[in-house]
């Protein structure tokens, strides 16, 4: 127990000489198996796009730019607010920290709200899977990319929940900025999807 | 694991600044796609603001300069695969489609 308790405290000592870990370990694990499976969707794009040059070229000006955009401001916006909540935790000020968690999770929650309308303007428009390669790739990316977000959006709603019983205090905020590396892991993922299929047409 | 404690959240004013760079990142890139669309070197612009992009929520929202090794490591590797393979399919296109065929 001595030798356990021993190698423990070593450890904790390399990890702060190596820097500190953001949040905690369990969701490090998280994001790195996020940045993985992603790098995977990614080659898939790649080698379609090597494939199918004039496809992605053409594609991407059937899409809706507005809806990107509006998805790329909510996300940035949203880590933006989340960042100051962990901020302002770690100053101590809880109800401004509440208050940052609170306006990051509306504007996350415009997130699945600008999507459903874009798949709504691309199925009148005629836009689905099997309209061509390029659709199929970014339907299969940008699901997959809202599925994390969803998941993203109920870590907000339980951190904000234990944010509220007092939860978090300023020499204890693991779980707060736990959420808030997850959530800026999905924006850095978004913000690589925005200019796959939005810009670079 | 929470060592960075502060008494005033002194970071706002950085994250506002990022997050101004982010929202302007995201238009000159349109920008560029609307006027630049077909030549050769807005690939390497769209690569360029796809790091630029990453590394300003790395640094400023991840607080990646005083995370653990390993964290900074995955994070900024991530955020640099993307924009190289992006170049890489912009100028070996048609070398990458012939490894990549069955």
């Amino acid at each position: 127990m001595t030798a356990v308790a021993a190698t423990g405290l070593e450890r904790l000592e390399t990890e702060s000489s190596n820097g500190r870990i953001p949040g905690n370990k369990g969701i490090w694990v998280g994001i790195t198996c996020e940045f993985v499976e992603f790098l995977v969707l990614f080659a898939v794009y790649f080698i379609a796009r090597a494939h199918f040059p004039e496809a992605f070229e053409q594609g991407g000006e059937k899409l809706s730019r507005l809806a990107g955009t509006a998805i790329t401001l909510l996300m940035v916006t949203s880590s933006f607010f989340i960042a100051c909540s962990v901020a302002t935790m770690r100053a101590g000020q809880r109800r401004a920290s509440i208050a940052w968690l609170v306006a990051g999770l509306v504007m996350a929650l415009g997130y699945p709200l600008a999507k459903f309308l874009e798949f709504q303007w691309n199925m009148a428009n005629g836009i689905t899977g099997e309209s061509g390669i390029f659709f199929t790739v970014y339907y299969y990316l940008t699901l997959n990319h809202l599925v994390h977000a969803t998941w993203g959006i109920l870590g907000i709603l339980w951190v904000l929940a234990r944010h509220l019983v007092g939860g978090y205090t300023s020499d204890d905020y693991s779980g707060l900025e736990a959420l808030a590396s997850y959530w800026h892991a999905t924006d850095i993922i978004w913000l690589v999807l925005f200019s796959f299929f939005y810009v670079l047409v | 694991m929470n060592t960075a404690k502060t008494k005033n959240p002194a970071g706002l004013a950085s994250f506002t600044q990022a997050w101004l760079g982010l929202v302007a990142l995201t238009f000159i890139s349109l920008y560029l796609s609307n006027w630049f669309h077909g030549t050769a070197w807005l690939q390497i612009l769209v690569a360029a603001i796809i790091w630029l992009k990453g590394i300003l929520v790395a640094k400023e929202f991840i607080e990646i300069k005083a995370a653990h090794t390993f964290i900074r490591r995955v994070v900024l590797g991530f955020v640099a695969v993307t924009p190289l393979v992006l170049l890489i399919i912009a100028y070996f296109g048609n070398q990458v489609a012939r490894w990549a065929t069955l």
